[in-house]
């Protein structure tokens, strides 16, 4: 039972009880057991577990050059539209690859979170809600890695390709569910034995680890000792895995398809991520902020992001893999349709596009509609607590439910939203 | 100019009492007052125990036996300097014959300069919870903290200090950093008052009354506020202070009452704690508000401070929260749960596992005048702090009696900076640098040389910023470092006196006293006839790579879960 509260506030409207119930279970939650412990939900999944991939055009990707042009009116800009491979559905003529792959993508065109600041833009995109101080709502990242990964799985649930990301995306889901960040391309820190160690001398202390360990908690047993052990046999995992992170093992044809400058690569290395397992891969390309030079800085960018996004979208359709991985193109904001004395276009929060895809998401639609200008939402407007609820929906997780914050509920969605439902499949 | 303070609630007869028979209980404590017959008063440690005990039905039963000596000697060391101790150490205390060595190793570690160190990192935590830094260095509150516990300043005064800092004067400006690393936002600040020093978490009274919590208004949550809406971040020649204006009441209305369309219009109310006095403003003629008037790119200086009314307020005899929330703080920093649990919902609905020991304790420390040195030592003398960890076999057949019931001690994480300290000491790193300083040692030095050590377990092993009560993951990402970190392995080689060093000065048939100084250095316990057995069949076929199945041991002996717990 949710009641729509102005201020997001995280106590929701439940009875005494069940609220203090809900600390008795936050508090075994907190307690460290995290997503490790298998429930009934969490073990259905793991069959055919789904996975996110986010493409995050920094700085705010122009919708009018990309999935709303309008050609011929003033605040058009000097590029036509294209035909895609859906009937109806046109887009801008800087994305030709793309237009090719419309058929498994679905368009949002109706955005409006009325935010023009990059760090509020980036919150609302990433949170599905809005900053509001005292409240920490953990990033889409983590709170997919936290929902959708394997109870036993080694991998980190949530890795940001180009670098960068805090471990404070998590908010109060835990440092299990941060980011990681493959920082230029390195995999992740430690991943290597120690060059002067053997493989033989690591496995005897290991082993002399473990049995100290385990007759240490026998009588002792709690949820902090049985994670802390298990971090041993993950890191294990992990270590055994680390290939996955091995820019070097792309083929030179894979490159090709995909290009071999950094986004290229970082596309490439969100495909193998996928595929090895990884509930939630993040890429970003920068920078879209075209305050200036829009046109030209449109060319440059999207010339670069086409070619290997349009190759992820037909691997993963070539590897019959679109049903499980939901595909989100988003930035913080689009750009504005007046177009400055600099030939640029500035922030602009309040009539723009996304590009979805994959899980969950019909394949070849457009919703929602801008005027003749593209001034205006006219049809369908739609908030990051849309997005979110959409986002849950699109990979079979219920976004009316709850987070636990030590016994506090936290909306996993903007209660006051609801999916998009035109667009799920 | 005039003002006028009205009392709201007179403190109830029955606590009244109580504070009175604490303050003779303490005048006793300190002897010079012969006028009391001392056997009428019962030490603080008994009365814990009894309240303790008188809670669980069958408690004798129930109740874990206490600790061995060496039991209790890691788990003081951790509390009181912040990391495990020696092998020689725990090897004199066991010596040790005096049946007292207990009360006199506390007072002792209390004494030492370590301990401001560690009750300094456990205030750092619990007043900044690892915000980064924004406008203070770090390093100069992390000093002002360690200063203040070296002199055993009483909390009340220290917390008068942090909230009338504002930045400007050089001499307070490291106690600012409570306000300017929280950017100065009154919203968080008011927030964080609340949980820190009051333990209550007033963020839901933002917006609303708290739903669940009849006694937390919203006019709560913005009496503190009011304290503060004045306030904000002044760049004063690049250095951002806190200024205050003459002008500015905070407004707030129910966004339910605005939702259902009931509201009457924003509210207003003046500064004040919970039911405490009213603050009013004084009046002054029009024009005459400020000391020094705002201007572009002046600081202005009112006539009155709103926010330096805020400190007496928040440590005042008639907010007895601040009272409970030290108490119940410092109570669940040494036994590893409060009273009052989760530390910041000390409400009607969330009662003390144990009311009256929680009544009593606050009032206590408020009756020694806030003296936590003394206060925490009341807490290690109890029982009820030195139990075991491990229940008795036949006790292990029956259900555990939960944590709330303190009869069986709680096993804690240890700290980032406990992980930190105590791997150099039982690795024999931190001897070393020891050694190296000679006879000029002092910790201070030791601290500087190897804080560098203790910043990257913060980091990887801190909790996340703003987030209380959650300084313990285990994540993959320590997991790793520990295994094949070249800083951690770095440690395990033969040098100096280490660990490794001093094993390969041993016989290489004596796995006895190679066991025991192995386990006596990392695990502070004498290892069984089992492990003694276990080690020699573990160097059996090693009389060739001695000296790497030493740094295995180690380092299994260290990342083992016995290490990583406080228990």
């Amino acid at each position: 039972m949710y009641c729509s509260y102005a201020c997001n506030s995280n106590e929701h409207a439940i009875s005494r009880r069940s609220f203090l119930k809900g600390v008795t279970a936050g508090a075994a939650g907190a307690a460290g057991f995290g997503g490790m412990v298998g429930s009934a939900g969490a073990q259905a999944l793991a069959t055919t577990q789904k996975h996110v991939v986010v493409f995050y055009l920094a700085g705010g990707v122009s919708q009018l050059e990309t999935w709303d042009p309008k050609p011929g009116v003033e605040t058009g800009g000097p590029f036509d539209k294209i035909q895609t491979s859906v009937p109806g559905i046109e887009i801008s003529e800087l994305l030709p690859l793309t237009a090719q792959q419309m058929h498994h993508l679905a368009l949002i065109r109706s955005v409006n979170h009325k935010e023009g600041d990059h760090g509020k833009g980036d919150y609302i995109m990433q949170t599905g809600m809005r900053q509001a101080p005292g409240f920490e709502y953990p990033y889409l990242g983590s709170a997919m890695a936290k929902q959708l990964s394997p109870p036993d799985s080694p991998l980190p649930g949530y890795i940001h390709v180009a670098g960068g990301g805090s471990k404070a995306e998590a908010a109060f889901l835990g440092a299990k569910y941060a980011p990681l960040s493959l920082n230029d391309g390195n995999p992740p820190a430690n991943l290597s034995r120690y060059a002067t160690l053997t493989e033989q001398s690591d496995a005897k202390r290991r082993e002399f680890r473990n049995k100290l360990s385990q007759r240490f908690i026998a009588g002792r047993r709690q949820a902090e000792t049985e994670v802390y052990n298990q971090s041993y046999d993950q890191a294990m995992k992990l270590m055994s895995k680390k290939e996955i992170f091995d820019f070097n093992r792309m083929t030179d044809l894979d490159l090709e398809r995909y290009g071999k400058h950094d986004f290229g690569r970082h596309c490439l290395m969100a495909r193998n991520l996928i595929e090895s397992g990884v509930t939630f891969v993040k890429v970003s390309h920068s920078n879209y902020d075209s305050h200036s030079e829009n046109f030209n800085f449109h060319i440059e960018q999207l010339g670069e992001f086409d070619k290997p996004f349009s190759a992820f979208v037909a691997d993963m359709a070539a590897r019959s893999m679109l049903d499980n991985v939901l595909i989100i193109v988003m930035s913080e904001f689009g750009r504005t349709p007046n177009i400055n004395a600099r030939v640029g276009r500035d922030h602009w929060g309040t009539a723009w596009s996304i590009c979805l895809g994959g899980a969950g998401i019909k394949k070849g639609v457009a919703v929602g509609k801008t005027n003749d200008k593209g001034t205006a939402v006219i049809d369908r407007e739609v908030d990051g607590g849309h997005l979110f609820h959409t986002y849950y929906s699109a990979v079979g997780l219920d976004s009316t439910k709850s987070f636990f914050d030590e016994g506090r509920p936290v909306a996993k969605a903007d209660p006051k939203t609801s999916a998009i439902t035109e667009i799920l499949a | 100019m005039f003002r006028c303070r009205l009392n709201f609630r007179v403190l109830g007869v029955a606590s009244l009492l109580v504070a009175l028979s604490f303050s003779v209980a303490v005048r006793a404590d300190d002897a010079p007052v012969a006028t009391v017959a001392p056997a009428a008063v019962e030490p603080l440690s008994v009365q814990i125990d009894r309240l303790i005990a008188a809670k669980l039905p069958d408690y004798d039963k129930a109740a874990a036996p206490v600790t061995s000596d060496l039991e209790f000697f890691r788990r003081v060391s951790l509390d009181l300097t912040g990391s495990i101790p020696t092998a020689k150490q725990a090897r004199e205390f066991l010596a040790d014959p005096a049946p007292d060595k207990r009360a006199k190793l506390i007072d002792q570690m209390l004494a030492s300069p370590e301990f401001a160190r560690q009750l300094a990192r456990v205030l750092d935590v619990m007043l900044m919870q690892r915000r980064p830094q924004q406008n203070v260095p770090i390093a100069d509150w992390k000093a002002f903290l360690y200063q203040a516990c070296l002199e055993n300043r009483p909390w009340d005064q220290l917390v008068a200090e942090i909230l009338s800092a504002d930045g400007i004067d050089p001499e307070t400006r490291a106690a600012s950093r409570f306000y300017l690393d929280r950017g100065g936002e009154v919203n968080l600040i008011t927030a964080d008052i609340g949980r820190i020093f009051m333990g209550v978490n007033l963020e839901c009274a933002q917006c609303h009354n708290h739903p669940h919590v009849e006694e937390w208004k919203q006019s709560h949550y913005y009496g503190i506020s009011a304290f503060l809406v004045r306030s904000s971040l002044f760049n004063d020649k690049g250095k951002q202070v806190f200024q205050e204006l003459a002008v500015g009441e905070v407004k707030f209305e129910s966004v339910f009452d605005s939702r259902d369309k009931i509201s009457k219009g924003p509210q207003t109310t003046l500064p004040r704690v919970f039911d405490g006095m009213l603050e009013f403003d004084p009046k002054f003629d029009f024009g005459e508000e400020y000391a020094r008037a705002p201007a572009k790119d002046v600081r202005p200086i009112p006539n009155f401070s709103r926010r330096a009314q805020l400190a007496d307020a928040i440590i005042a005899p008639t907010n007895k929260q601040f009272r409970r929330n030290i108490a119940n703080r410092l109570w669940a920093t040494v036994m590893g749960r409060g009273l009052v649990h989760p530390l910041e919902s000390d409400h009607s609905e969330n009662l003390a596992s144990h009311p009256e020991l929680l009544d009593s304790l606050a009032e206590n420390i408020a009756a020694r005048k806030y003296d936590m040195r003394a206060f925490l030592k009341d807490l290690l003398l109890t029982k009820t702090y030195q139990r075991s960890s491990l229940r008795t076999p036949e006790q292990q057949a029956t259900p555990a009696p939960a944590d709330a019931t303190f009869a069986v001690a709680i096993m804690r994480p240890m700290s980032a900076e406990q992980l930190a300290w105590s791997l150099m000491q039982a690795t024999g790193i931190s001897e070393i640098y020891r050694v190296g300083q000679g006879a000029n040692f002092t910790e201070a030095k030791l601290y500087a040389q190897l804080a560098g050590v203790e910043q990257t377990y913060v980091n990887l092993f801190g909790g996340e910023p703003g987030k209380p009560g959650k300084d313990f993951e285990a994540t993959v990402e320590q997991t790793l470092y520990l295994s094949n970190n070249e800083a951690v392995l770095k440690w395990l080689p033969p040098a100096g006196k280490n660990l490794c060093q001093r094993l390969l000065d041993l016989p290489p048939t004596d796995f006895q006293a190679m066991t025991e100084d192995l386990y006596l250095s990392c695990l502070t316990r004498l290892p069984t006839t089992e492990e003694v057995q276990e080690l020699a069949a573990y160097m059996a076929d090693r009389a060739e790579t001695r000296s790497v199945a030493y740094q295995e041991l180690i380092w299994a002996l260290v990342t083992s879960a016995e290490f990583r717990f406080n228990h």
